[in-house]
């Protein structure tokens, strides 16, 4: 605890900021925390001057129409509101920093600056010292976007709304009249409220539809927006010329329902509608951007796009490998999973090359660059990845499908019994009013809504069970799944080792050990420490420690040495073990005597054997694919009873693996965790991501595992056929409904009030089938 | 009752609602709800100090804005 003039700090860190918020008079941060904990500024940073380089510039920072630059960054270790007040104004109280605008919800910030006064890299520096964190990200089109697009149906369905529900009152009116009698002046301004109301909502509202039906026209087909804009604009002409004339009655009510239903229908489409832009904010931040580089005896840091071939890097224990090399000096093990899956970590020394995006697990090395940074394995993947999720197979939805036949069929229709009624009638008006009767009768409401609103029902069931499906459309293509690929490590296991067998040789004191793998970093070493973890587990202080590459851990307690390690480890301090097993080991010896034996696998997950069996009665094939060795790929598949396998791919082999599946005519589900996976995942046709899974692979999936297990795997499959099996009754139902009723409205029995009253039943029967989904999902 | 009184009150609450949804349209285009934790938040923090701050960005923003404008290229 430091005291200082009556404040007391936990740390040298917590104190700088503070002094630091006092000078620039900002210390109202603190009143403003509330109940909110501090946790110490964690790390030095280090020199933020690559953020004025000019790459960088012309990548992220754009200038507007003033003249100011302006950069979209995230913010990291916003917690609470005062965070962002505090970043708000240490920010604007800096010289040229012109405005800032913080959102909490996604902690994205934008800042406008004038690029003479001040740089980005003060910013960034301000930002630093206060204690958070700023990464930047490209605020690229397609977010912007969607966005907008989304406001524009906030507005566009507030207008809707709005006039809908004061046609609602006036509707009373209308209704309560035309059985009971009204005065014909009365409902001349009671048509001409409706007419006031109707016509934003059919011109701005409805404006989709018409921009929708000119597209169509333009691509000469035929589509739900056609039916839609045409229905309306007819029943909306024609309800004008009843007004006018004070003949019959008018039909604006009509004109508000339809296209405020289809277009709530619409806007839930568009509302679940994910956007790559993100995926690839959060594949860039995995990326290291900068190395340490070896230049003159001493080591600079460089951006990884500056290095060349040739240039020697360091590598320490923790550090990711952000280009391709070959190691020179020193060796360690590596974590290659990330890009192989192979669950144990590979020992690399001199000579040996390393990969872009591994991970150093005890290695302190240097290498000598072989690729530059464009030509690296890690940002090949990212290229590839963006090519893979443009060119993502995009399913046409059944309903989509089914309205273009439909639209085409009423309109057609329609017009034949317009010709035909004025034929054998020669009455302009009633042919008419039947031809418009035909057009609301079947007015694709019931179809608009049949597919969003069973796969909302089956959206928030399979949300509630840990099952994030990221768009709706994704049940239907589920559903007509045919293939589920699996990769292994982290998917059908665990992803790291665990204790399946323990042998002790003599009884011995379990906190020794422990002592000794707390110091190693290795994942057999923390799994067995997790495995004799006790919680009053008492803590011996070791002393020389050595991490013997590739072998294990020795160190020395009371003269004694201790050693942790597999077999080879035994051999060199003169211990003869023999092995039996093709389970990873680990031995332990104290002082020269063997005490135990520890037999680790990467076990499946516990739930993974039945799912798999439930799955397949489906109907649905399952491969393995995995980077991993076949021998240890076969052993998994036979416990959880897999017969396809695929093993030692690399990830592009993955994902052209699924490829070939596709040019099978089937359609694939892929099931994986890792950055090795996400190229399969990109090319599959539903990517269902593991919640423990990294980043990236979450990102880039459709449906995320929340709850990490394979009962909601098969869960996903379940919930996703029985949704398309609503939709298609949903379908069958408004179809079914449309060939009783548009055969007695071209017959001229139906008047269009009636034809608006059973398009609000069918519109009704159709969500209340869909919340049948519901059933037999009672939680 | 004269259908003149039917219509100036249904005139009237029309144009009372519709001067609702401008101002609600004018919130959302302007992204007032794009952050429902500082709408919400931006109700606390308003003391005599937020509005000079405000008041003083205000004017730094038309200081540089002036500046740029000046400048000769």
């Amino acid at each position: 605890m430091i005291e200082d003039d009556g404040h007391y700090f936990c740390c040298n860190g917590c104190q700088g900021v503070f002094h630091l918020l006092s000078d620039q008079g900002l210390d109202g941060f603190y009143k403003k925390l509330g109940n909110e904990k501090l946790a110490p500024p964690s790390q030095q940073y280090e020199d933020s001057s690559n953020f004025d380089a000019p790459a960088f510039y012309e990548r992220f920072v754009k200038v507007n129409d003033e003249g100011f630059s302006e950069v979209s960054l995230i913010i990291e270790g916003i917690h609470c509101s005062a965070c962002v007040w505090l970043n708000e104004k240490a920010l604007i109280n800096m010289d040229g920093v012109i405005a800032t605008n913080i959102n909490y919800t996604n902690n994205k910030a934008k800042i406008v600056w004038d690029d003479d006064v001040v740089k980005l890299s003060a910013i960034i520096d301000m930002i630093r010292a206060i204690g958070y964190d700023a990464y930047p990200y490209d605020a690229s089109l397609q977010e912007e976007k969607a966005n907008q697009e989304r406001k524009d149906y906030y507005l566009r369905i507030a207008v809707a709304i709005f006039a809908t529900m004061n046609m609602m009152t006036i509707m009373v009116a209308q209704y309560a009249g035309y059985f009971s009698g009204i005065s014909e002046s009365v409902k001349h301004i009671l048509n001409m409220g409706e007419w006031v109301l109707s016509t934003p909502v059919l011109f701005y509202s409805g404006w989709p539809f018409f921009k929708g039906m000119y597209y169509g026209i333009k691509t000469k087909t035929v589509n739900m927006d056609t039916l839609v804009a045409t229905g309306s604009l007819l029943t909306y002409i024609y309800s004008i010329y009843i007004t006018i004339t004070r003949s019959g009655e008018a039909y604006f009510d009509s004109v508000t329902m339809i296209v405020t239903f289809v277009l709530v229908g619409k806007f839930l489409e568009a509302l679940s509608k994910k956007s790559i832009a993100d995926t690839l904010d959060i594949m860039s931040q995995h990326l290291v951007s900068d190395v340490k580089v070896v230049e003159d005896e001493a080591i600079v840091t460089k951006n990884v796009n500056d290095v060349a071939v040739g240039d020697i890097i360091v590598v320490s224990a923790g550090d990711r490998v952000a280009l391709d090399g070959e190691v020179i000096e020193g060796s360690g093990n590596f974590d290659e999973s990330s890009l192989t899956g192979e669950s144990d970590p590979i020992f690399k020394e001199s000579g040996d090359n390393i990969i872009s995006g591994t991970v150093s697990v005890d290695a302190d090395i240097k290498y000598c660059v072989t690729k530059d940074y464009a030509h690296s394995t890690m940002s090949n993947i990212v290229s590839l990845l963006e090519n893979a999720m443009n060119n993502k197979p995009k399913i046409q939805q059944l309903a989509n499908k089914l309205s273009e036949y439909f639209s085409s069929t009423i309109l057609l229709l329609s017009l034949f019994t317009f010709i035909g009624w004025y034929l054998y009638s020669t009455n302009f008006e009633q042919s008419f009013m039947i031809a418009i009767s035909v057009i609301v009768i079947a007015c694709p409401c019931a179809l608009a809504l049949a597919t969003p609103v069973a796969t909302l029902v089956g959206l928030s069931i399979a949300s509630k069970r840990g099952i994030l499906f990221k768009e709706a459309a994704q049940l239907e293509t589920m559903a007509n799944a045919t293939v589920l690929a699996l990769d292994k490590t982290g998917t059908i296991t665990q992803g790291r080792p665990e204790v399946v067998n323990e042998k002790i040789y003599r009884e011995f004191d379990k906190a020794l050990l422990y002592a000794l793998l707390l110091n190693s970093k290795h994942p057999i070493a923390k799994a067995v420490a997790t495995y004799i973890y006790e919680d009053d587990i008492l803590c011996y202080d070791v002393e020389s420690l050595k991490n013997i590459a590739s072998q294990g851990i020795t160190a020395m307690y009371n003269a004694k040495m201790l050693a942790g390690g597999n077999a080879k480890l035994m051999r060199t301090i003169g211990l003869d073990v023999q092995t039996d097993t093709d389970n990873s080991e680990f031995y332990f010896a104290y002082g020269g005597e063997l005490l135990a034996k520890y037999e680790l696998f990467d076990m499946p997950r516990e739930d993974a054997k039945e799912a798999i069996a439930n799955i397949k009665k489906m109907g649905i094939e399952i491969v393995m694919l995995t980077g991993d060795h076949l021998q240890s790929a076969k052993k998994v598949a036979a416990l959880v009873g897999i017969e396809n396998v695929a093993a030692e791919l690399t990830p592009e082999q993955k994902a052209d693996y699924i490829n070939t599946l596709h040019n099978e005519g089937k359609s694939v589900v892929m099931a994986g965790d890792g950055v090795n996976d996400i190229l399969a995942l990109a090319s599959s046709d539903i990517a269902i991501a593991m919640g423990n899974g990294s980043d990236i692979a979450i990102e880039v999936s459709d449906v995320v595992l929340l709850n990490d297990t394979f009962s909601s795997l098969y869960d996903s499959f379940k919930i996703s056929r029985r949704t398309f099996r609503m939709i298609k009754q949903n379908l069958g139902l408004s179809l079914v409904y449309n060939g009783i009723t548009i055969p007695l409205a071209m017959a001229g029995y139906v008047i269009p009030l009636i034809a608006a009253i059973s398009m609000s039943i069918s519109s009704l029967l159709v969500v209340g089938n869909s919340m049948r989904i519901k059933l037999g999902y009672k939680d | 009752m004269d259908s003149w009184v039917i219509g100036m009150m249904l005139g009237v609450s029309v144009f009372l609602g519709s001067i609702a949804l401008t101002a609600l349209m004018w919130a959302i285009k302007k992204g007032q709800f794009d952050d429902q934790e500082k709408f919400l938040n931006s109700a606390l923090f308003d003391d005599v100090d937020e509005l000079n701050d405000a008041a003083k960005n205000e004017k730094k923003r038309a200081e540089a804005r002036k500046k740029k404008e000046y400048r000769p290229e």
